[in-house]
């Protein structure tokens, strides 16, 4: 019989990883969220004045530009009371956010008025694809500045701006110290360097593969059936733009993850940018045609690449690879 | 088919066998597998807070593990579909035999003892049908097969023994085929479900979800006096939409489906990896959300906890006790999960209670 004593040493930690979470935070979480909680701060600012579509859209857009920024950060403050789905519920595969955008519009549900109330409503009813129903759909959009909508829509912007400064001050005040010292910050959130590592990875691969998969992956849906009309933020005309934002984004956490040495994965994300750059498709309408669909499969084999790239390169140097379990499906 | 003489005859012949008992191997808590630092896999009894008392290598990764109900036995299933479960002397920290499944079956997964520990009871699949088999091998004979009877569905995937012997099987309704791995052969068609079965009189109840839940998948099982729960993984075209994870179930009446908040019910991804009963509470986990939810009796949602690659969950003697994929063992208080040891390796899918004598 093998008696063992109760292991509590740490994998010894590559020593990249400590340099790669720091450079994560600085570089790319903390501006980010700064820069959501100041774009949806503006979205707010704007809507008190006039909440009415024409006046919303530009603000909108640039909200929507922020999210793309942090929309990956799948772990703590965006995963508070459900925020991350209260600002951006997609994929809505049973059509619930234009259910709930209309039942509060046939109610005049009075929650509109109330912050608090309003944050007790249907996540799919808050956030970034409840307002562009609002901001784009042709037979919404034309309403006053007295309409319900416009209350409706401000409250929205409001909520966003809310969630937006939330999730900026939970990181700066004490999430980012939480996995740069873990176990010392009196929260068991991460317990030691190796988890606060492995979250952030997590972040990078599932964020990549959520673009190949359901960013791209939806409105392609099947050979025999595509489906453009299921391309995300298509009402607003954003369904690539947030591919190549998001894109970005990643690359950007990959740096900081990756700490610079990272040659593989930085030019897999280069290919993958290139070819989201030069896609003649900004709505993925194409993914109906041979051609449109051959495109977008490309593209999707290069994200895909960029996440492989990211797990042979990156995940090793740090010490960590994607969830044991996440990924067992049994 | 195996007779009721042959469990006679294996109760009688498991007199002789060595009569060790877990204390002799530190009397563990717990049963788990894990991915370790080097890559390799190993077998671990645990202390019911979590601390290590035996490690035994295995050749591969595991899914779950059956313990024995009072000898230093363990049975380690490969993932399926495998055809080989090994049966683990946790004294002597060998194993002490290989199970094969016989020709056209593969093993599913999950395995239990009855009668006293007398007689294995493995969930199979007949290959060649795709019919669910609940194979059975006698300890006494050296896990000797000795039989099987149908599980009453495609997949089973979890079993446990209630008292009197009455089997409770997850039939996933998911056909495979070893030539195509876990490729899913029939998700337009699968009708899952649950299926109470005795080894001598066959199905005695089968419980079946409403039509628009047949995508829903049910896996894995816990219970608790004559409360069953079970825990399901969704198909599509329920991936992505919030149906319920959980459902709770009581012989001869109505499953009650439970279900949490819009967001917390998409958190769990459309999938729950283990599922226990503890008092007066059910916690199911998601790997994949990183999500465990705790549900009243009733099937009222209570709360739920954050914690990555969160999967295995078991009731141990002092409440429940959950692991992850990053080597954490984990108390679920009333208020907390709350960490007691980490090791450098990644636990495997589930978390086992080992008897206490």
């Amino acid at each position: 019989m093998r008696l063992f004593p109760v292991l509590t040493l740490l994998l010894a930690l590559a020593p990249a990883a400590q340099a790669g979470i720091d450079a994560a935070l600085d570089r790319h979480v903390l501006p980010r969220t700064a820069a959501f909680a100041g774009a949806t701060g503006a979205l707010a600012a704007t809507a008190e004045d006039d909440c009415t579509a024409a006046a919303l859209r530009l603000e909108y857009q640039a909200a929507f530009d922020a999210w793309m920024g942090i929309a990956h950060l799948r772990l703590g403050p965006l995963e508070e009371n459900g925020r991350a789905l209260a600002i951006g519920f997609w994929p809505d595969k049973r059509g619930m956010v234009g259910d709930a955008v209309a039942r509060l519009l046939a109610a005049r549900d009075p929650a509109v008025g109330n912050p608090d109330d309003f944050a007790g409503v249907s996540v799919a009813a808050r956030g970034l694809f409840a307002l562009e129903r609002l901001l784009y759909e042709p037979d919404l959009s034309d309403y006053g500045p007295d309409a319900y909508a416009c209350v409706f829509s401000r409250a929205i912007a409001r909520d966003l701006a809310r969630m937006g400064t939330a999730i900026a001050r939970e990181w700066s005040g004490g999430f980012a110290e939480a996995m740069r010292r873990p176990g010392k910050t009196g929260e068991a959130i991460f317990l030691n360097r190796r988890e606060a590592a492995q979250a952030l990875f997590t972040a990078l691969v599932t964020g990549l593969e959520f673009n190949a998969d359901q960013r791209l992956g939806r409105p392609m849906g099947s050979i025999d059936r595509p489906r453009p009309e299921r391309a995300e933020a298509r009402r607003s005309g954003r369904p690539l733009r947030n591919v190549i934002l998001s894109l970005e984004a990643l690359h950007e956490l990959g740096q900081g993850l990756g700490d610079g040495a990272m040659p593989e994965t930085d030019a897999a994300f280069a290919t993958a940018l290139e070819t989201a750059r030069e896609l003649d498709d900004p709505l993925f309408a194409d993914a109906g045609t041979p051609s449109g669909r051959l495109k977008l499969e490309i593209l999707q084999q290069r994200i895909e690449a960029a996440a492989d790239a990211a797990r042979r390169e990156i995940g090793p140097a740090l010490g960590v690879s994607a969830g044991f379990n996440a990924t067992d499906g049994d | 088919m195996t007779t009721r003489r042959a469990f006679l005859a294996s109760l009688a012949a498991s007199a002789v066998w060595p009569s060790a008992s877990w204390a002799e191997a530190g009397s563990p808590a717990f049963l788990a597998a894990a991915r370790e630092a080097d890559g390799g896999y190993a077998l671990f009894g645990l202390s019911e807070r979590g601390a290590d008392i035996f490690r035994i290598p295995l050749p591969d990764r595991g899914h779950a593990a059956a313990a024995h109900p009072s000898h230093p036995e363990a049975v380690a299933f490969a993932r399926r579909p495998g055809n080989f479960a090994l049966v683990i002397d946790c004294l002597r920290g060998r194993v002490a035999h290989r199970l094969t499944a016989p020709r056209g079956r593969h093993f599913y997964g999950h395995g239990v003892f009855i009668e006293g520990g007398a007689l294995l009871v493995t969930t199979e699949n007949e290959i060649e049908t795709g019919r669910g088999l609940i194979g059975l091998w006698s300890r006494a004979e050296g896990y000797a097969r000795v039989g099987e009877i149908a599980s009453g569905g495609i997949g089973p995937h979890d079993l446990l023994a209630l008292p009197g012997d009455l089997l409770a099987v997850a039939n996933g309704g998911i056909r495979t085929h070893p030539d195509s791995g876990r490729e899913k052969l029939n998700i337009d068609t699968m009708r899952p479900n649950l299926s109470y079965l005795t080894v001598s009189g066959g199905i005695a109840e089968r419980v079946e979800l409403a039509p628009d839940m047949r995508h829903a998948s049910i896996r894995h099982l816990a219970a608790q006096d004559d409360l069953v729960a079970f825990a399901m993984q969704l198909q599509e075209p329920l991936a992505g939409v919030a149906v319920p994870l959980l459902g709770l179930h009581r012989r001869g009446a109505a499953p009650v489906l439970c279900q949490a908040g819009l967001a917390d019910q998409l958190a769990m991804e459309g999938y729950a990896g283990s599922v226990a009963i503890e008092g007066g509470r059910v916690g199911i986990t998601s790997p994949r959300g990183g999500r465990l939810q705790l549900f009243d009796l009733d099937g009222a949602h209570r709360q739920s906890f954050r914690r990555m690659d969160i999967c295995g969950l078991a009731t141990g003697p002092r409440g429940l006790v959950a692991t992850d994929g990053l080597g954490g063992v984990l108390e679920v208080g009333e208020r907390t999960l709350h960490p007691v040891t980490t090791a450098p390796r990644a636990w495997d899918n589930h978390l086992v209670r080992v008897p206490a004598i």
